[in-house]
C-alpha cells in the first residue's frame, strides 16, 4: 500500500533514520501511554538501547517518549503526539481501558474515550477524571443492552427453529407436488389432443359455409362499425387538439422562468412525440378490406389507443396545471391551463360515449342452426371443458411449486432466521408520510397516494443485517427510489426510523430479534422449551404491528 | 446553488407511463417522463447583439476599423490645460472630422467634456472623463465603496510642456521614471515607463461618451442605414425575453480603447470560465465571437471556455511581456464588455500589440493606470487603492466540508463522527438553505435543528466551527422579523415605480436589501448579534450566496436594471458591486458581534474589486467533470491576479456525481487552493471522503493532511498577501516573469514562491508533464527527488499523489503532527524544510498570531525570517515593534519549538552542525542517490520566537 509513503513524507522518514543521542529524559515517561500488556515491550536492552517495534531502527531508550518521532511506525512515542500514529493507552480506572490515537494526546480536547483525562497532561488543558460516573452509566447501559440481547437471542432461537422446520416441510411439500407433475401433464396433453381433434372437425365443417356466414355477419355488424368509426374520429379530433395545445405551450412558454412543472410537461410531451414517431397511424381504408369481425376489433383497438393518448396528454397538462407557478403569469402556460379546464368540462360530458356501460361489444355470431352443426359444437364444448379442467389442475400444481421454490430460494441467512419474517409488513409514520415495508417484498411511501420505493433485491454485505430494496418509482430529476434497510437487535420487530440521507435514497432502521447475537457455543436449547417459545413468539409476531413502540433498540 | 424555482421533495413523476397490448399493428409505447436538468441555457443570458449599448459601442469600433484613416473625433483644447497639485485638467471637445462624421448618429452628442489626470502618491495615475454640463447627472458614487482611503496626490512630477511634436508630457514617479504623453488632436494619452511606451488610451480612436439626453433631443425621422440603426440600438428601451428595461435615463454608455503596445498577453477581468491569458474577441481569427462580459449573474453549470459573464466582476487587467508590464483598473460597476484584439506592432517589434476596448453602460469614465515597473509593484499600487486581502480567521484556511444539505442536527453529528473515525482533519461543517425555517435566514428549522447551540458546541469542543448560509433575498412575510424591520425602515430595493420590488427566489416571493442606503449596512450587520441571530455562537460563521443578486423572475435571473436604490440610484449603475456591498455588511456583522473586534469569515459568490477586504469567494456552481476541474486552475489564478487571493472551487464539482478518481484528484489539487471546500448539490449522491472505500479514503486523507501540515506556510502567505496585495497561488509567469514559455501556462501553478503544483486532470493518468522553470533545482515534496530546470520533464503521478515540488532557494515551515483541526495544532512544534539553491542559499518566513483577533495590528504577532547564507541558517525577527513581551500571543507562543530542520540540496556531506555556537553532533545525514546531500537536524529544540543560528560544516 503505497499511500503510506504519502502520509509519512520521506523528509520525516529520513529524520527517523538518524542516530540519536539525547540525555536527561525522565525514565518514568517511558511507560506513558503504554498498555499493561505492552509494558514488556518498553524495556531497554543491555546497553540501554531500544528497538522500534517494527524492528526498523534502534535508538537509545531515553529517546522513548521524548516528544520526538524516531520510528516509522511511531512506536517510540506511545505517550506523546510527536508521531501521532501510535496508540495511547488510557487506564480509565472505574470504566474500561481504551486506546486512542497519539495524535489526540495534548491536543486540547478531553477525549471521551479517555475518561481519566490522562491524554491531556501538558498543562494547557485540564481534563477531570470522570471514569466513575461514565463507568456507572456505561454499566447501566450495558445491563440494558444485555437484557435486550438475552431476550432477543431467545426469540431469535425461536425464529431459527421455525425457519429450519419450515424449510423441511416446504421441501417435503415440493417433493409431493413434483411427483404429481408428470401425471397431470399426461392428462393435460391427452385433453389437448382431444380438443384439437374436435376443433379441426368443426373447422372443416364451418369452412364449407364461410362466405355465406360472412355476409350475414357483416349485416349484423355494420351499424356497430359505423358507430365505432364515428367515435374514433371524435377521439382523434380531441387528441389532436391537446397535441396542438402542448405544441403551442412548448414553443411559446417563457423559458427564463425555469418553472419545473412547465419544463416537466414539455419534456414529457417531447418523449410522447418521440414514442409517437415509432408507430403507424391506422388508415380507415386498410380496415375496410378486412373481415367484419377483425375490422370492428381493429376500430375498437385503435380507439382505445387514441383514448390512451388523450389520457397521457391530459395527464401532462393536468400535472402542469396542478404545480405551475401562478406568480409568473406566463401567457402560454395560462392558455394551456385554460384549454385543460375546458377539456375537462366537455370531456366529462362526452366521455360517456366511451364509458364501459356504452362500450360496443362484438356480439356473438348467430349460431348456425342445423343438427349437424350442433353436433360438432357439442363435441367441441365437451372437449374444451375437459381441457380446461386438466389445465387448471396443472396450473395449480405448477403455481404451488413456484411459490415453494421462491421461498426455498430466498436467502434467509445461514440459520434460516428470516423465514419467520418473510412477507411480514411494517409501517412507520412521520409527520408527512407513512412508510411501509413488506420484508422480502416491497417498500412504499404513502400520504394521499402511494409511491413505490423499491422491491427487495438482496442482502448487502455478509452479515445478514442490511437489505436493499431497489427499482422504485423514478424520482423527479433523480434516480429510481431505493431503500436501504438496516437492522439492529431488539425484542420486537418494527421500524424505528426512516430518513432520506440522499435524495430518493431512503434509510429504514428496523429493530428485530432476528439479528440479536446468539452467544457463541450455545447449543440447541431444550426442545420442549423451544416449542413453548415458538408459540409465544408467533403470538407476539401476530400482535407485533399493534404494539406501541417501546424503542428498546440498541 | 443554481436557480431552480421550486424544490420537490422526492416528488412522484408525472403520470403518463403506458405500455399497451399488441393489436393488429404491433407496437409498444413506453412513455416515461424523464426530466433532465440540462446545462447552462445560453438563451437566458444576453449576447452582445441583444444588449443595446454593447451593440452601439461594438458598431462604433467596426465603423472605425472599416473607415480608412479613422481619427477619433475627440480633441483636447490646448488652452484649457492646467496642472496643479498633481492634477491635470482640461476640456475635451467632440469635433467630428470627415472620416468620423457618420459616427455622429445617436442624437445630439454633447460637444463639451472634461478630462482629469490625477498623479497619485502610489505612482498610479487616475484618468477621468465626464460631460461638462450633463442634462442628467451620471452616477459617480462608486469610490466610497471601492477605494480604501482618500487618494493622495503625488508631488513627484515634472511638467515638460509641449514639445515640437505638439505633445504635452509629464514625467512622474520618484525617479521620474514614468511619463504621460498627451496628444491634443486626435486626443490620446500614452504612458511610458523608462521611456518605453507601455499603455496608450484612445490610440484606436474608440473613445465614445454618450451624452445624457432627453427624448425630445433625438426626435429624428431620417431613414437610417443598418450601421446607423446599430449605432442607436436600444437607447430608450430594450426588451430581453419578455422583460422590458424602461431606461428612463436614456443612453449614457461610454467606451475607450486601451492599448498595450508590444505586449501579447493580458490577464485578469474575472470572472469567466476561460483561459489565463485572455483570448481575442475581435479581428481576424478571433478566438471568441463575443466580447468578455462583466455582469454578475447566477449561471448554473456554466459553459467552459467562454467569455460569458459569471458571478463576479473585477475590471482589472494586467498586461505582461518580457520587458514591460502594465495594469489598468476600470472603476465602474455597471454592465461592462471588453473586446480584445491582437494587432501588428507599430514599433517594429516582433511581438504583437494587444488592443482592448472597454465599454460600460452607465456611470463615469474613471480608470487607473499602473506602470510598475515590476508586476509585483503593480499589485502593490492597485491594492493601495482597493485594499489587500484581509488577514483571515486562521481556521478558514483549513478544510471545509459542505453539502446541500446536511439535513439535521443528527446528520451533522454523524458526519463529524465520520471524520473522527477516519482520522481526517477538517475545520468547518457547513449548512445550506435547508437548515432554515422556510428559507428565512437567521432562523433554524425547529424540527431538524432543535438545538443549534448544542450542535455547535459539539463541534467547537474539537476546535471546529460551523457556517450557515445567509442570502440577500428576504422572504416577504410580515411575521418574519427581518422582513418586517426592513419594511418598516424602508430598506428594500424599489422597482421602477418606486414601490418595493418583489421577485422570486428560494423562499418564494422575496425582497432585496438596498445596501446603497447608508443605514442598511449597520442595520444588516446588527442582525448578527447573538441576541438577534438566535442559536448563533462565536463559532458560527457565514456564507453569502445568490448575491449577484439572483432573482428567478428577473431579466437574466437578476434584478431589473431600472430597479431603484436609495437616492434614485438605478440598479444599472451599481449592479456589479451589489454583491460586494452585501458581503461587506455581513463581514461587519461578524466582526462586531463580540465584545472586542474579531476577524470575520464570510464566503461570497458575487464579488467586485475590493471584495478581498471582506472574505473569500468561490467559483460558484461548477460540475463534477474533468473539464470543470481543469478550468478551476485558470479561473482561480485569474481571480488572484485581480487582487482577490482567497478563492476556491467546489472540490468534487457541485452538480452531478464525481467518479472516485476525479474526486480524489480534485482533493489533491484542492488542497492547494487558497480556499479549500468540498460541496455537493442536493440531487447528488453523498460523497464524504470515506464513502468510496480504499484506496480512495487513504488518498483523500493524505491530500487533506498535506494541507494541514502546510498551514503555517499558507498562513504566512496570507499575511504577505495582506501586506502586498500579491496573489497566493500564482501563475508560473508571476514567479518567472521573463520566461515567455510560462505566459500561457495554466495547468500548473505556484503556491507562494516556494511550491510548484501540477493538478492531474486526466482520468487514469499516472505520468505528468511538468515544466520546471528557471535554472535551479526542484525538490519533490514527498520524497525529495531532485529535478533540474529549465524544461519539461515527465514525472510520475500515481493515484496517491500529484506532482508538488519545492523550489531551490526556499524554506517552507510545516507542522507534521496530524491533528483533528487547525485549532488543535497551535501548540505543536515546527519543521523547517530548507531547499538550498546552487549558491547554497535559501530564504523563507513564518508568520504566527492568535488567528482570530486584530491584536496583530497592534504588534502581537511573530514574524520570523529564515535565511541560509554561507552554510549558516539564521532566524531573526521581522516584527515591527520592540517590547514584544507585553503581548499575550508572543508571550505564550514564542517558546514553541522548531523540532526538526531538513536541509536539502547540499553540495557536500556535512560533518558538523553547530547550534548557536554550541557544537552539536551531526544527528543525521543522508545521501540520496549520490546526487545531493540531506541533513536532518532532529530535536533541534529551537524557540520560534528567538534569534538563533545553525551552522553546517
Amino acid at each position: 500500500m503505497k499511500t503510506h509513503s504519502v502520509c509519512l513524507p520521506i523528509l520525516a522518514t529520513l529524520a527517523l533514520s538518524a542516530a540519536v543521542t539525547r540525555a536527561n529524559v525522565n525514565i518514568n515517561n517511558a511507560a506513558r501511554g503504554v498498555s499493561p500488556s505492552n509494558a514488556k515491550l518498553y524495556v531497554p536492552d543491555s546497553v540501554n538501547n531500544w528497538s522500534c517495534l517494527d524492528g526498523s531502527k534502534t535508538i537509545p531508550f531515553s529517546a522513548v517518549n521524548d516528544d520526538y518521532c524516531d520510528c516509522i511506525d511511531g512506536s517510540d512515542e506511545p505517550g506523546t503526539s510527536a508521531c501521532g500514529t501510535g496508540q495511547f493507552y488510557c487506564a480509565n480506572i472505574g470504566h474500561t481501558p481504551s486506546n486512542i490515537k497519539t495524535s489526540r494526546v495534548n491536543d486540547g480536547v478531553c477525549d471521551e474515550e479517555c475518561c481519566d483525562g490522562s491524554d491531556e497532561y501538558d498543562g494547557q488543558t485540564h481534563c477531570p477524571n470522570v471514569c466513575e460516573e461514565v463507568g456507572a452509566k456505561a454499566r447501566e447501559e450495558n445491563d440494558r443492552i444485555q437484557s435486550i440481547q438475552n431476550e432477543g437471542a431467545r426469540l431469535r432461537r425461536g425464529f431459527i427453529k421455525h425457519g429450519k422446520a419450515n424449510k423441511v416441510s416446504l421441501t417435503n411439500e415440493l417433493e409431493t407436488l413434483r411427483d404429481q407433475v408428470d401425471q397431470v401433464q399426461l392428462a393435460l396433453n391427452d385433453a389437448r389432443a382431444k380438443l384439437d381433434a374436435a376443433n379441426e372437425e368443426q373447422g372443416a365443417y364451418l369452412e364449407g359455409s364461410k362466405s355465406e356466414r360472412e355476409a350475414t355477419r357483416r349485416q349484423q355488424l355494420e351499424p356497430l362499425i359505423q358507430e365505432q368509426t364515428k367515435r374514433l374520429k371524435y377521439a382523434i379530433e380531441v387528441r389532436d387538439m391537446l397535441k396542438i395545445t402542448l405544441q403551442n405551450l412548448k414553443e411559446k412558454h417563457n423559458k427564463n422562468f425555469h418553472d419545473m412543472a412547465v419544463k416537466g410537461t414539455v419534456s414529457g410531451f417531447d418523449d410522447y412525440i418521440v414514442a409517437q414517431g415509432e408507430k403507424t397511424e391506422v388508415v380507415e381504408d386498410d380496415l375496410a378490406s378486412l373481415a367484419s369481425d377483425r375490422q370492428f376489433d381493429a376500430l375498437v383497438d385503435e380507439t382505445s389507443v387514441v383514448l390512451r393518448d388523450i389520457g397521457t396528454l391530459h395527464d401532462l397538462l393536468d400535472g402542469m396545471k396542478r404545480d405551475y407557478n401562478t406568480e409568473y403569469n406566463d401567457e402560454a402556460v395560462l392558455a394551456a391551463v385554460k384549454v385543460t379546464d375546458d377539456f375537462e368540462i366537455t370531456w366529462d360530458s362526452s366521455k360517456l360515449d366511451f364509458a364501459d356501460v356504452e362500450h360496443l361489444v362484438l356480439p356473438e355470431e348467430l349460431p348456425v342452426d342445423s343438427p349437424e352443426a350442433e353436433k360438432f359444437r357439442d363435441a367441441t364444448d365437451l372437449a374444451q371443458a375437459a381441457f380446461n379442467e386438466a389445465s387448471d389442475k396443472e396450473n395449480k400444481i405448477q403455481e404451488g411449486i413456484r411459490d415453494i421454490e421462491r421461498k426455498l430460494n430466498m436467502d434467509f441467512g445461514p440459520d434460516e432466521t428470516f423465514s419467520q419474517l418473510v412477507d411480514k409488513c411494517f409501517d412507520f409514520k412521520d409527520t408527512e408520510y407513512t412508510y411501509s415495508v413488506c420484508l422480502f417484498g416491497d417498500a412504499n411511501q404513502s400520504s394521499h397516494s402511494s409511491t413505490h420505493l423499491g422491491k427487495f433485491s438482496g442482502w448487502e454485505g455478509d452479515n445478514y443485517d442490511v437489505q436493499m430494496y431497489t427499482g422504485g418509482t423514478k424520482c423527479w430529476n433523480g434516480p429510481e427510489r431505493s431503500v436501504k434497510l438496516v437492522m439492529s437487535c431488539g425484542t420486537t420487530t418494527e421500524i424505528v426510523s426512516v430518513t432520506e440521507p440522499e435524495k430518493c435514497e431512503y434509510l429504514f432502521k428496523l429493530q428485530t430479534p432476528a439479528v440479536c447475537p446468539i452467544p457463541e457455543g450455545e447449543g440447541e436449547a431444550d426442545e420442549q422449551e423451544q416449542d413453548q417459545e415458538r408459540q409465544q413468539d408467533q403470538q407476539q409476531e401476530e400482535e407485533g404491528e399493534e404494539h406501541t413502540r417501546k424503542h428498546d433498540e440498541l | 446553488m443554481f436557480n431552480r424555482p421550486r424544490m420537490h421533495r422526492s416528488r412522484p413523476p408525472l403520470p403518463g407511463s403506458a405500455s399497451r397490448r399488441t393489436v393488429l399493428w404491433p407496437f409498444v409505447i413506453s412513455l416515461t417522463v424523464v426530466l433532465m436538468v440540462s446545462a447552462v441555457k445560453q438563451e437566458d443570458f444576453k449576447t452582445c447583439a441583444q444588449s443595446g449599448f454593447c451593440t452601439r459601442n461594438r458598431a462604433y469600433a467596426e465603423l472605425a476599423s472599416g473607415t480608412p484613416d479613422w481619427e477619433s473625433p475627440f480633441r483636447l483644447d490646448p488652452t484649457s490645460l492646467q496642472l496643479e497639485d498633481g492634477v491635470l485638467t482640461g476640456d475635451l471637445i467632440h469635433a467630428p472630422t470627415s472620416s468620423s462624421s457618420s459616427a455622429e448618429s445617436g442624437g445630439a452628442l454633447n460637444a463639451g467634456y472634461t478630462i482629469e489626470v490625477h498623479l497619485l502618491d502610489s505612482d498610479a495615475v487616475r484618468v477621468r472623463m465626464n460631460e461638462r454640463d450633463p442634462k442628467r447627472r451620471r452616477y459617480d458614487g462608486l469610490q466610497k465603496s471601492v477605494l480604501v482611503k482618500p487618494l493622495v496626490s503625488s508631488t513627484q512630477y515634472d511638467q515638460l510642456g509641449r514639445d515640437e511634436d505638439g505633445l504635452f508630457t509629464i514625467n512622474y514617479g520618484s525617479r521620474r521614471q514614468n511619463s504621460a504623453r498627451i496628444r491634443f488632436a486626435p486626443f490620446q494619452i500614452e504612458f511610458l515607463a523608462d521611456g518605453v511606451s507601455t499603455l496608450v488610451l484612445n490610440e484606436g480612436g474608440l473613445l465614445k461618451i454618450e451624452a445624457a439626453q432627453v427624448w425630445s433631443d433625438v426626435a429624428d425621422t431620417r431613414t437610417r442605414t443598418p450601421m446607423e440603426r446599430r449605432l442607436e440600438q436600444g437607447m430608450w428601451s430594450e426588451r430581453f425575453k419578455d422583460i422590458i428595461d424602461t431606461k428612463p435615463r436614456g443612453p449614457e454608455s461610454f467606451g475607450l480603447d486601451i492599448t498595450f503596445p508590444d505586449i501579447e498577453d493580458v490577464y485578469g477581468i474575472p470572472e469567466h470560465a476561460s483561459s489565463l491569458s485572455l483570448k481575442t474577441t475581435r479581428g481576424p481569427g478571433a478566438q471568441y465571437n463575443e466580447p468578455y462580459r462583466l455582469y454578475n449573474l447566477d449561471v448554473f453549470e456554466y459553459e467552459i471556455d467562454s467569455p460569458m459573464a459569471l458571478y463576479g466582476s473585477i475590471p482589472f487587467m494586467l498586461g505582461h511581456s518580457k520587458d514591460k508590464t502594465a495594469g489598468v483598473f476600470w472603476m465602474n460597476a455597471a454592465e461592462t464588455w471588453i473586446d480584445i484584439e491582437k494587432i501588428e506592432s507599430t514599433s517594429g517589434s516582433s511581438r504583437r500589440t494587444t488592443r482592448t476596448h472597454w465599454y460600460s453602460e452607465a456611470g463615469v469614465l474613471d480608470l487607473f493606470v499602473f506602470l510598475g515597473p515590476t508586476h509585483r509593484d503593480i499589485f502593490k499600487q492597485y491594492s493601495s487603492l482597493v485594499g489587500t486581502t484581509a488577514l483571515p480567521q486562521s481556521f478558514s484556511i483549513g478544510y471545509h466540508q459542505c453539502r446541500w444539505n446536511y439535513i439535521s442536527q443528527k446528520d451533522v453529528i454523524e458526519v463529524d463522527a465520520g471524520f473522527e473515525t477516519h482520522e481526517i482533519p477538517y475545520d468547518v461543517l457547513w449548512l445550506d438553505i435547508e437548515h432554515t425555517n422556510g428559507k428565512r435566514y437567521f432562523t433554524w428549522d425547529p424540527k431538524q435543528f432543535p438545538d443549534p447551540f448544542d450542535m455547535q458546541l459539539h463541534l467547537a469542543n474539537k476546535g471546529r466551527k460551523m457556517v450557515t448560509i445567509i442570502d440577500p433575498h428576504i422572504k416577504m412575510d410580515r411575521g418574519y422579523h427581518i422582513s418586517k424591520e426592513a419594511t418598516d425602515k424602508s430598506l428594500f430595493v424599489m422597482n421602477n415605480h418606486l414601490k418595493p420590488f418583489d421577485g422570486w427566489c428560494w423562499p418564494g416571493s422575496s425582497q432585496w436589501i438596498d445596501f446603497e442606503n447608508p443605514r442598511a449596512k449597520d442595520w444588516w450587520a446588527s442582525q448578527f448579534s447573538y441576541d438577534r441571530y438566535k442559536g448563533s455562537t462565536n463559532t458560527l460563521f457565514t456564507w453569502n450566496d445568490m448575491n449577484e443578486p439572483s432573482v428567478f423572475t428577473g431579466p437574466e435571473i437578476t434584478l431589473p436594471k431600472d430597479a431603484m436604490h436609495y437616492n434614485r440610484v438605478e440598479h444599472r449603475s451599481i449592479h456589479n458591486i451589489y454583491g460586494a456591498m452585501f458581503h461587506a455588511a455581513t463581514a461587519q456583522g461578524l466582526s462586531t458581534r463580540n465584545e472586542t473586534l474579531q476577524r470575520p469569515f464570510v464566503l461570497s459568490r458575487a464579488f467586485f474589486a475590493g471584495s478581498q477586504r471582506y472574505g473569500s469567494v468561490w467559483t460558484g456552481d461548477n460540475k463534477a467533470s474533468w473539464e470543470h476541474f481543469e478550468v478551476a486552475a485558470p479561473m482561480l489564478l485569474t481571480i488572484g491576479l485581480a487582487g482577490l487571493p482567497f478563492s476556491g472551487a467546489d472540490v468534487g464539482g457541485f452538480f452531478g456525481d464525481p467518479e472516485p478518481e476525479l474526486l480524489t484528484r480534485w482533493y489533491q489539487a484542492g488542497a492547494f487552493y487558497p480556499f479549500f471546500r468540498a460541496h455537493a448539490h442536493l440531487d447528488s449522491k453523498r460523497r464524504e471522503p470515506w464513502l468510496f472505500g480504499e484506496p480512495y479514503t487513504s488518498q483523500i486523507r493524505a491530500a487533506i493532511r498535506t494541507r494541514y501540515s502546510l498551514l503555517p506556510f499558507w498562513y504566512t502567505l496570507f499575511q504577505e498577501a495582506s501586506m502586498d496585495g500579491v496573489p497566493i497561488i500564482r501563475p508560473m509567469f508571476f514567479e518567472f516573469p521573463s520566461d515567455e514559455a510560462t505566459y500561457r501556462m495554466e495547468d500548473q501553478f505556484m503556491v507562494g514562491e516556494a511550491l510548484l503544483v501540477k493538478p492531474v486532470t486526466t482520468a487514469g493518468a499516472t505520468q505528468s508533464e511538468v515544466y520546471f522553470a528557471g535554472n535551479e533545482k526542484w525538490f519533490e515534496f514527498y520524497d525529495g527527488q531532485v529535478k533540474q530546470g529549465p524544461g519539461v520533464q515527465s514525472v510520475s503521478s500515481p493515484a496517491y499523489k500529484i506532482p508538488v515540488y519545492q523550489r531551490a532557494g526556499t524554506i517552507v515551515p510545516k507542522r507534521e503532527t496530524p491533528r483533528r483541526s487547525s485549532k488543535e495544532m497551535e501548540n505543536d512544534p515546527f519543521t523547517l524544510v530548507v531547499a538550498l539553491d546552487s549558491k547554497g542559499e535559501a530564504y523563507g518566513r513564518l508568520y504566527l498570531d492568535d488567528g482570530e483577533s486584530y491584536e496583530y495590528s497592534r504588534g502581537d504577532y511573530i514574524l520570523r525570517e529564515f535565511k541560509v547564507q554561507g552554510s549558516v541558517l539564521t532566524s531573526r525577527s521581522l516584527n515591527r515593534q520592540e517590547s514584544e513581551t507585553e503581548w499575550s500571543f508572543i508571550r505564550r507562543y514564542s517558546s514553541l519549538k522548531v523540532e526538526r530542520i531538513v536541509f536539502q540540496g547540499l553540495s557536500e556531506p556535512v560533518s558538523r552542525v553547530v547550534i548557536d555556537g554550541r557544537p552539536t553532533v551531526v544527528e543525521s545525514w543522508h545521501d540520496v542517490a549520490g546526487k545531493q546531500h540531506v541533513v536532518i537536524v532532529s530535536r533541534a529544540n529551537l524557540s520560534i520566537g528567538q534569534d538563533w543560528s545553525v551552522s553546517l560544516s
